[in-house]
């Protein structure tokens, strides 16, 4: 992970076209401003995460699965 | 191609078959060709179709058409989002959501946030995620899909 010290109203490019930007620093919380071609898909981390172990959930779905492997 | 699945056994597709996430599933971006079955074994579920992974013989979903389930599926998106699927117009993109089974099938529960987008004339897909409060990750539908399969019956 690359890590860089910023301070309010600094930035960083990423990838020549998107602008990560600390717009407020109010005590733990940070805010964060985001200049991205609207095709960047921005999310929030736990969210992503969330959507990632409802994946995993459906693939065990064992309330079709048994039925499925028990009628072979 | 011929492939092994746990779930289906030894399954052979078309090429014109596969789709293809180029970014991978969301927990899974390793995971980028797929194919869809049908679930034909359970008159019950005639609607659930089964996203099965050509890479990875244990990894099948089960997905669904919203409007099977839902009077409204209006999420706000942008077409931007979707410019890398290819070339195509609103009709050419299908929608499903996955589901999740548990043994207790009433607890069953659908991904309104996080719907798969499928590109028919190019086969290209993503999986996007909703922001925003009206849509669940985790959306009941059991008693959903008894109130519209009695209706149906009726």
């Amino acid at each position: 992970m690359l890590a860089l010290s910023r301070r309010k109203g600094e930035s960083l490019i990423l990838d020549n076209n998107i602008e990560v930007t600390i717009l407020e620093i109010r005590g733990e919380q940070v805010k964060i401003g985001i200049n991205a071609p609207k095709d960047v898909m921005v999310y929030r981390k736990e969210l992503y995460d969330q959507v990632g172990e409802a994946n995993k959930a459906a693939i065990q779905s064992k309330g079709l699965k048994n039925k499925k492997m028990l009628n072979g | 191609m011929t492939i092994e699945t746990s779930l289906f056994g030894t399954i052979t597709i078309d090429k014109d078959k596969i789709i293809n996430f180029q970014d991978g599933i969301i927990g899974f971006p390793e995971l980028k060709r797929f194919t869809f079955m049908v679930d034909e074994d359970n008159s019950d579920s005639k609607k659930v179709f089964w996203l099965q992974s050509l890479d990875e013989t244990d990894f099948a979903m089960p997905v669904v058409d919203p409007f099977a389930i839902f009077e409204e599926y209006n999420p706000v998106v942008e077409d931007e989002w979707f410019k890398s699927l290819g070339e195509h117009t609103e009709e050419d993109l299908l929608v499903f959501l996955t589901m999740v089974v548990p043994e207790d099938i009433t607890k069953m529960t659908v991904n309104q946030k996080a719907p798969l987008i499928i590109n028919t004339k190019t086969n290209q897909a993503c999986q996007i995620i909703i922001e925003g409060e009206e849509y669940k990750i985790h959306c009941p539908v059991y008693d959903l899909l008894k109130s519209r399969n009695q209706k149906a019956g009726e």
